[in-house]
């Protein structure tokens, strides 16, 4: 069976994502932390049991927001986009970044940290740009999905639906824009945590933070 | 009784080539047909081919597979009306470009939708009323602006009702309302309005989504 | 027929046709509501998207990913500014501050960078694949010779003054538009004070200098020699200023001397 909702591989013609793969890749064998490690290594991290529990999807949920929304505020930062792609991205730059306030204040305390990201350019060219925001969009509508039936607080799972269908409106959108059809299935398929984190992960878009402390005597000028 | 996959089996299979986001959806441990289960728990409902209307109502909202008919059949309801809306438009509605390419697709998904809710609920699916679309259809302009109305119901009530159903049927749930989310999106940016208004979408009670639909003359008041 | 046998055909025509469609409707449509509960209400709320906040304050960063050579304009056959390494001679990982937007050539993404490379105010086109992510700092540090005093904003507003020690008049800190590359902490060279802040200045004078001769600002042991024009060119801050700033001032910050 064929997951109707994401084709990574079809939409990166241009290779924009492909290529920040495998440079995640070449940087994880130079012992460089690759891509979405950091990411996967966050949200692994619980207990078999505690995975799955409400806390554990709202901080899935989190970073996958975490994601859109930087991606999003960094390409209206650098202003690459022109016209409809800019206003988009106006636009849902602001639904992501509520969807992050509004799930580290569910989370209080529980909530991870925001990760480090390197978009390796996707933000500041129209092209590669328009084609990670579709697999984005695609992607979170999938994971969502994927999670909703887990969530055992009706209470959270209404929350989560009406962001689950905002999600797929955005991917209608930028799909539209991009000239692919904005809706190709009758039925939207989920896509597992592990599947999505993989995506993530071989992306290269989540990263270590580069060590600019040292604790080396100053040999400045004095 | 048809097994809830059947949904997803549905998606035309794409021409398009998938080489690395290709699912293996194996036999699901989670997938065992709801509606199976449905006919164990409320015997009544297929021995006898007893209508729903009979049974006595339940006070409980907590998801139960009783509920999850009922529930399947609103929303077969909302799509009835919205494959009607498409077919009538495409007959009567003289679109042509986009507008003509979003009612043959979504139209098709609409009848697709319908078709897999009435295998689902099998005999007890309710029938349809006739629906009065009165000037919806006449012009493309009007056929724009109500597809995004119909479109915009559709989506609340998907929104409002998969709270209220068991994980199983959620997940199967899921799968078309993140398309109707598409749909609305899709029908928005043709009619020239922004595509995602809000970042967290409206979900609609029965009640609601009824008196939506009555207002613009779609159904009849109870 | 009559006029009246015509009417009164077609009034049993029209109540048949009442009959048929109240009866097809009747037979057809339940119309009666399926009693569905209502939808609970969500466990929180999604706030209303706010727009991003102009801020012209922002300047950009990127650690620099693999060493490159800065070329004059976006292109890897145009003439080589400079060498960019991966390193400081700190051992941090080197940064450089990003201005302006990318510019495609060749195939591929370059971007200009501020470089910290004799002579001061050096920039270069480096590929974007050899740098990493981007950090956006709100803050500025203004270093001000005539008035002997440093200055940091943050969002435009000024959160911190101290007097500062300069550079002599034979070995004066370098006017220009810098950055702040690294910051060290627990060393034992009590002349630094707690903390030192590299920066991508270097004097123009003192090129053989060991690790290059480059402008840092740092806390000192002689506190009573400032403010006034004492060092090599460093900026010198009094102990308690230097660990406010070191509270205040992220690496990536621009430094601006005048």
């Amino acid at each position: 069976m064929r997951i109707g909702a994401l084709r990574l591989s079809e939409l990166d013609r241009g290779g924009a994502v492909e290529e920040t793969a495998s440079r995640a890749g070449a940087l994880t064998r130079r012992g460089l932390l690759g891509g979405g490690a950091v990411l996967a290594a966050g949200l692994a991290a619980p207990a078999a049991e505690a995975q799955g529990s409400d806390e554990d999807i709202l901080n899935y949920a989190l970073a996958l927001e975490y994601l859109q929304a930087a991606f999003y505020t960094e390409a209206e930062r650098l202003g690459a986009l022109r016209g409809a792609f800019a206003e988009q991205a106006r636009v849902v730059g602001a639904h992501e970044r509520a969807h992050v306030t509004a799930l580290r204040d569910a989370l209080g305390g529980a909530a991870i940290r925001r990760p480090r990201f390197d978009f390796g350019g996707v933000t500041e060219d129209q092209p590669a740009f328009r084609r990670t925001a579709v697999a984005f969009e695609d992607l979170g509508t999938a994971a969502y999905k994927d999670q909703a039936p887990r969530i055992r607080s009706r209470a959270y799972l209404a929350a989560a639906l009406r962001i689950h269908s905002v999600e797929a409106r955005h991917a209608a959108w930028i799909r539209r824009l991009a000239g692919v059809v904005p809706a190709p299935d009758a039925f939207d398929e989920p896509l597992p945590r592990r599947r999505v984190l993989r995506v993530v992960a071989d992306t290269g878009f989540v990263t270590s933070a580069p060590r600019t402390s040292a604790f080396g005597s100053p040999r400045f000028t004095g | 009784m048809r097994r809830f996959h059947a949904l997803s089996q549905r998606n035309a299979e794409p021409a398009r080539v998938t080489v690395e986001l290709v699912a293996e959806v194996g036999p699901g441990t989670s997938r065992t047909g709801f509606l199976e289960r449905a006919v164990v728990a409320g015997g009544a409902l297929v021995s006898g081919g007893v209508l729903l209307a009979g049974l006595p109502r339940l006070a409980a909202s907590a998801p139960s597979p009783e509920q999850d008919v009922k529930t399947l059949n609103f929303v077969l309801l909302i799509e009835g009306l919205q494959a009607r809306f498409y077919a009538e438009a495409l007959r009567r509605a003289q679109l042509s470009g986009e507008t003509r390419e979003f009612a043959g697709r979504v139209g098709e998904h609409e009848r697709v939708h319908l078709g897999a809710l009435r295998d689902l609920l099998g005999r007890d699916a309710r029938s349809l009323p006739e629906f009065d679309l009165g000037d919806t259809v006449s012009d493309p302009r009007r056929f724009r602006a109500s597809a995004a109305a119909i479109e915009e119901i559709g989506l609340a009530a998907y929104n409002g009702q998969a709270t209220n159903l068991t994980p199983d049927a959620l997940a199967e749930a899921a799968k078309i309302a993140s398309v109707e989310a598409r749909h609305a999106s899709w029908a928005r940016g043709l009619a020239g309005s922004t595509p995602a208004p809000r970042a967290s979408d409206l979900a609609a009670s029965e009640d609601r989504s009824r008196e939506s639909l009555a207002r613009r003359g779609l159904l009849e008041r109870p | 027929m009559s006029r009246r046998a015509y009417a009164s055909l077609g009034a049993v025509l029209c109540a048949l046709g009442v009959v048929v469609v109240a009866s097809s409707s009747a037979h057809r449509e339940p119309p009666s509501p399926l009693g569905l509960p209502e939808p609970p209400p969500p466990a929180f709320r999604i706030p209303v998207p706010r727009p991003l906040a102009p801020d012209r304050d922002l300047a950009r960063w990127a650690p620099v990913r693999r060493a490159t050579t800065a070329r004059r304009a976006p292109g890897a056959d145009q003439a080589a500014v400079a060498r960019v390494d991966a390193r400081t001679p700190e051992g941090t990982t080197n940064i450089v501050q990003v201005a302006g937007r990318a510019r495609r050539a060749g195939g591929r993404l370059w971007v200009r960078a501020r470089l910290a490379v004799l002579p001061n105010g050096t920039s270069g086109w480096v590929p974007r694949r050899s740098l990493g992510g981007y950090t956006q700092v709100r803050t500025r540090l203004l270093v001000e010779r005539r008035a002997l005093r440093a200055r940091l904003f943050r969002g435009g507003h000024v959160v911190l003054t101290a007097p500062i020690g300069i550079g002599t008049d034979e070995h004066p800190t370098p006017v220009g538009r810098f950055y702040v590359r690294n910051r060290l902490t627990s060393y034992r060279s009590p002349a630094y004070g707690p903390l030192a802040f590299g920066t991508s200045a270097r004097s123009p004078v003192l090129t053989d200098w060991p690790a290059g001769g480059y402008v840092g600002i740092h806390g000192t042991d002689r506190p009573e020699r400032l403010p006034g024009r004492v060092s090599h060119g460093c900026v010198r801050m009094r102990n308690a200023d230097i660990r406010r700033l070191g509270r205040l001032m992220p690496v990536g910050t621009p430094v601006i001397v005048r």
